[in-house]
């Protein structure tokens, strides 16, 4: 998953999406950014029993 | 001097209000190279202090951070983004509770950029600086909150905090600082970093000051006071996770509050967990900036709000499920224990030219646990490392702000950590 979707192209276009321009400088501290939280969240969702509710 | 001193010396009549302003007004200019402020109200000031209603902090001088609105200022949130912004129309709602309950803001303090990281560097107005070593960060991000009431630039102040940046300043530099339970204080006229997050909040010289100026912003708050010891229980993977100097120094103070060892280890997940909300929270709240003024970011802010537009859409509902599940493995803590305390920060401030690289993801751990839990949270002044202040952080239960305060208090009221101040500040006569 982190290699997927945090590819420099992925990044730009989501960005451009939203119409902002990036540097390709801040994309890679993006991609940086994504390759060490994503693999966490996936951690997390597996932690997290279905049963949870959001408030808190 | 401490906002209950002034106050008192306005009310025997010892201090007029302008002597106050005027004062305080000397002492900025002295102390100018520390960068504290960003704008400095010096005629309205005057005037204001001239036309003071009463009330409880009548004639008090006091500052904010330049997040915060004040009317006729501009709020520059420390961003090239900002500094040319209009001049806000109307105060905050803290503002007005300053206001109507007599003080005096004197001016707008210095923060990191956007009050989104802990060191207070903006680029276009420059760092704010340590009073304990002008060469080091005074944290962030409300440093320049922390520089200047260590420094004795404002009787107190009001900063923010998000993910530590009241409880980080006031441990870096030497001072007392709360981050209230969330929603407790309105965010009415503040800057957002992230809604569900971000809350105002008191620093000053002592849990006394806070607890004062916590009762002129926030409508709900009234300072209870019980003879009863608080049971208070110390997360030891914190302790030991610290620089083995400052565990130690907080370990020692500890002892002082009769604190017995708490397994928490479950905290670990606070860091992530916050980032799942907080960055793209930051994201959509600055979404119109990023279209029209990328550019004029500092590079770290621009990285972390770009990260949040980038986060897959499930993150966010998994963070917010995170949160709820975190507040069920920590509630039989706080049945067994008043209060949990720890490190503030894993280390004294580090130098403006010496930051590590891991700066942030180094203090995540010790401050994105309460933050994620909306628990309220006072740092206090607890002991020194290689003459830097350390800090103490005291945390309990969601709405129990006066009896964390009152326990802060209680450890103020035994030992003198929080009545020290850097030596070449304390040799400029104060008022």
């Amino acid at each position: 998953m982190p290699s997927e979707s945090s590819s420099l192209d992925f990044l730009r276009e989501l960005a451009v999406r939203q119409g902002i321009q990036p540097e390709d400088a801040d994309l890679e501290g993006v991609r940086g950014f994504l390759d060490t939280i994503l693999p966490a969240v996936a951690e997390l969702e597996l932690l997290v029993p279905k049963e949870t509710e959001t408030e808190i | 001097m401490s906002v209950a001193r002034i106050a008192a010396q306005i009310r025997a009549g010892e201090l007029s209000p302008r002597e106050a302003v005027e004062s305080y007004l000397e002492r900025i200019e002295a102390h100018s190279d520390l960068n504290a402020y960003i704008s400095v109200r010096a005629e309205e000031a005057l005037a204001e202090a001239d036309s003071a209603p009463p009330g409880p902090l009548h004639g008090v001088p006091v500052a904010v951070k330049d997040v915060i609105d004040v009317a006729g200022t501009r709020t520059t949130a420390a961003s090239k983004v900002l500094a040319d912004a209009p001049p806000a129309t109307r105060d905050a709602a803290t503002v007005a509770g300053l206001k109507a309950a007599g003080a005096i803001v004197l001016g707008k303090l210095n923060l990191h950029e956007f009050a989104f990281g802990a060191l207070t560097s903006s680029a276009y107005f420059g760092p704010a600086r340590n009073p304990w070593d002008p060469a080091r960060t005074c944290g962030g991000s409300s440093g320049g909150s922390g520089a200047a009431a260590a420094a004795d630039l404002c009787a107190g102040n009001l900063g923010t905090d998000t993910g530590g940046s009241i409880r980080i300043p006031s441990a870096l530099c030497g001072v007392t600082g709360l981050r209230p339970t969330i929603g407790l204080v309105p965010n009415h006229g503040l800057i957002p970093v992230s809604w569900t997050f971000d809350t105002i909040g008191p620093l000053g010289r002592s849990a006394e000051d806070c607890s004062l100026l916590l009762e002129a912003i926030a409508p709900s708050f009234r300072p209870t006071k019980t003879g009863d010891r608080p049971r208070v229980g110390s997360v030891t993977h914190l302790l030991q996770k610290a620089d083995p100097a400052v565990g130690a120094t907080v370990e020692a103070a500890t002892r002082e509050l009769n604190a017995r060892p708490v397994d928490a280890q479950v905290l670990e997940h606070a860091s992530v967990i916050q980032q799942l909300n907080m960055l793209p929270e930051a994201a959509a709240a600055h979404l119109p900036w990023l279209r029209t003024k990328l550019a004029d970011y500092g590079a770290d802010v621009r990285a972390r709000l770009l990260a949040g537009l980038s986060l897959p859409v499930t993150a966010y509902p998994t963070g917010l499920r995170a949160r709820r599940w975190l507040w069920d493995q920590v509630r039989p803590l706080f049945e067994r224990y008043d209060i949990l305390t720890a490190p503030t920060m894993p280390m004294v401030a580090p130098r403006l030219d010496a930051i590590p690289a891991d700066y942030r993801l180094v203090l995540m751990p010790f401050n994105s646990p309460w933050s994620c839990l909306g628990l309220p949270a006072v740092s206090v002044p607890c002991g020194f490392v290689d003459g830097l202040p350390v800090g103490m952080v005291l945390v309990g239960r969601r709405g129990e702000d006066a009896a964390v305060l009152q326990a802060a208090q209680r450890f103020q009221e035994a030992t003198d950590w929080h009545e020290r101040r850097p030596e070449p500040v304390s040799a400029v006569p104060s008022a």
